[in-house]
């Protein structure tokens, strides 16, 4: 029999993960029972599953918490010369997803007003930026011959729509 | 015979030809780029099927999967990074003969096994399939119901490192299926007077989201792949003794990739490394094994390979994902309407005909494509890193779009993309939860009929004989796993 090797680190990471998915089952029960009954209902009905899937969710994420807290009573703490230092990638980790995803919501807020062209410059400028590739002449020049690639691909290639952004009204 | 001359047929009706050369092509390119998994890569490619045909996209789909098992070896031989999970066994003896001088030789190898298996794979694929999937007309939605729990079932297996992880990954999954019009009643779930939510969560966007977003998201920062000179990809293929020697290591990748390919979870990566193992020990050159071995290419290359067909037995014939690139082409196929499962074989058999051409096409390209495209792969591979992030987050994005013209699409993606992120620094299983979503509105749906029919009796649970004997094998599945899981407890 070989023990689940579980550092304090990784139990401390359950147990965290068990508090958000505790939560989001409370939620989503909540918003379970805002579901309105109808008149020909089955047995199970339209709250029925969704109910079972919240208790089910609860169930789990309490078992998780409770399992990762008895691994980390039971992990010995680490002394300062084996413990292993979180990795740069590890600690911006949620920074570089904001970042990242920013891009994104920007690119879904300003393609309609903008249109696709100009909105897709701007997502692979921006992107490029953030993934070190530094704001430069040659970066905008790229970004724009790649906006232009995919809006020959897209629009005229394969005659695929993408927001047309206030222009035309304009026009 | 009459199946033969239909799947042939289809080559000329649909275009398969110019699909599954596409698909390779793409698919090698995905592949060699350290980073983007076959399932990304078909991810990536997920919304332009969406105006296709369905047998040219479900054939463009399985042919990137192909050319993405054989593109990951590319960098594993030149660079010692292996561009897919499956491709890692191939780097202990591909890049050690890459420094021996024998990079093109090694390449060769990688190719014309991978060839090998793909056919092999593909043998086995269409002999098992429809056999699997003959039970099609005596199904009920009882048994529906059960297929879905079975299919659900595998989730225990999946959930290597945790089964309590692996579970709450796959109720999550189920959660999001419940997004819409509610398939009995038809009152409005979750959809927060939202009508972009009321046909429910389309499963392409959270494959798109939690494997192509997420995977964009969590490369930021990572240091740039090594680049490799043009020197190195000069492929040759194997001389006549070089043949007869790897002939043997193939077989074991071939047979070792059948096998695991069907099994829930076990994927690419660890049949390479099984027939990796195998070919060491039934070889007469152990002692080369790891100081650049042929064999040590042969084995795993056509190993991985043969998965890419062979995992398309359980998706085909039952509706069951067993690994995230069969789960991306089971989207795929969803996309257009079809649903993989017994019945996919009475209504939509020039499909899964088409396929298998596809398929057959699909491995015959990739001796073509895979020695021509080497110069275009080593451009790719050497553009610098954050150019080639920026272009795929736009290909990403506009392909979404595309799908139904929709911003909030790309915005849901986007807020998947968060999810896959948040589950993997949480080390949260993702395909459980793209079970979940595929498979929840099926054992929902089915579950609710079932009762309706039986007027609210359960016993029709067991009364159908193929329920239960489904029913019966999830419970096996369900408590092996357990045991297992008690054991390394």
């Amino acid at each position: 029999m070989k023990a689940r090797a579980v550092t304090k680190d990784a139990a401390q990471r359950e147990i965290l993960l068990g508090c958000v998915t505790l939560v989001i089952a409370g939620g989503y029960y909540l918003l379970a029972t805002r579901i309105p009954q109808s008149d020909i209902a089955d047995v199970i009905g339209a709250q029925g599953l969704p109910k079972t899937y919240a208790a089910l969710l609860a169930g789990l994420s309490i078992l998780l918490i409770a399992r990762a807290a008895m691994a980390r009573s039971r992990a010995a703490a680490p002394d300062a010369a084996s413990a292993t230092p979180k990795s740069r990638l590890e600690r911006g980790l949620a920074w570089r997803v904001f970042g990242m995803l920013m891009n994104g919501v920007i690119y879904v807020v300003v393609a309609p007003w903008l249109g696709y062209v100009l909105s897709i410059t701007a997502l692979i400028a921006a992107t490029v930026y953030y993934q070190g590739g530094g704001l430069s002449r040659r970066s905008v020049a790229v970004a724009l011959g790649g906006a232009l690639f995919f809006w020959l691909l897209f629009v005229r290639i394969l005659h695929i729509a993408q927001p047309a952004g206030l222009w035309p009204s304009l026009l | 015979m009459s199946e033969l001359l239909a799947a042939l047929g289809s080559l000329f009706t649909t275009p398969i030809v110019p699909a599954a050369f596409g698909g390779v092509a793409w698919g090698i390119l995905g592949g060699s780029l350290p980073g983007l998994s076959p399932s990304i890569t078909m991810a990536l490619l997920l919304p332009f099927t969406y105006g296709m045909g369905a047998t040219t996209s479900v054939v463009l789909l399985a042919s990137t999967y192909v050319g993405a098992e054989y593109g990951g070896s590319i960098p594993a031989i030149l660079i010692g990074t292996p561009g897919t999970n499956a491709a890692a066994a191939t780097v202990v003896d591909g890049y050690m003969m890459k420094q021996q001088g024998k990079g093109g030789e090694a390449l060769g190898i990688s190719l014309y096994s991978g060839f090998i298996g793909g056919l092999f794979g593909l043998l086995v694929l269409v002999g098992l399939t429809e056999r699997l999937s003959g039970v099609a007309l005596a199904f009920t939605p009882s048994s529906y119901f059960a297929l879905g729990v079975l299919g659900l079932s595998v989730i225990a297996t999946l959930s290597s490192d945790s089964l309590v992880t692996g579970l709450i990954a796959g109720v999550l999954g189920l959660m999001i299926s419940t997004v819409g019009t509610d398939p009995v009643t038809g009152l409005n779930r979750f959809t927060f007077d939202s009508p972009d939510l009321l046909s429910g969560v389309p499963p392409i966007l959270v494959m798109i989201g939690v494997y192509a977003m997420s995977g964009l998201f969590m490369k930021t920062g990572e240091p740039e792949w090594e680049k490799a000179s043009r020197e190195d990809a000069r492929i040759k293929f194997p001389s006549p003794a070089m043949w007869k020697r790897i002939a043997f290591p193939q077989a074991i990748g071939s047979l070792v990739g059948s096998f695991e390919g069907m099994m829930p979870g076990a994927g690419g990566a660890i049949s390479s490394f099984l027939a990796y193992n195998e070919a060491r020990r039934w070889s007469k050159h152990k002692e080369e094994f790891g100081h650049g071995s042929p064999e040590g290419i042969a084995a795993p290359e056509a190993a991985n390979n043969t998965v890419a067909c062979t995992a398309l037995v359980p998706m085909l014939s039952l509706g069951i994902p067993s690994s995230n690139s069969s789960a991306v082409l089971l989207g795929g196929f969803l996309m257009h309407g079809l649903i993989p499962g017994p019945l996919l074989f009475v209504n939509h058999l020039d499909v899964v005909h088409g396929l298998y051409t596809g398929l057959f096409v699909a491995n015959v390209a990739m001796l073509i494509i895979g020695y021509l495209i080497m110069t275009p792969c080593m451009w790719l591979v050497a553009r610098p890193k954050p150019y080639l992030m920026a272009f795929i987050y736009a290909l990403v994005v506009s392909g979404v779009y595309a799908i139904q013209n929709s911003l909030f699409h790309v915005g849901l993606a986007l807020g998947f993309g968060v999810l896959g992120s948040g589950m993997k620094y949480f080390k949260l299983p993702v395909l459980p939860m793209v079970l979940g979503v595929v498979l929840g509105f099926v054992v929902e749906s089915n579950y609710r009929r079932a009762l309706v029919i039986s007027g609210g009796d359960y016993r029709t649970f067991i009364q159908d004989p193929i329920a239960a004997g489904l029913l019966i094998a999830a419970l096996l599945f369900i408590s092996g796993s357990l045991v297992r899981h008690l054991r390394e407890a």
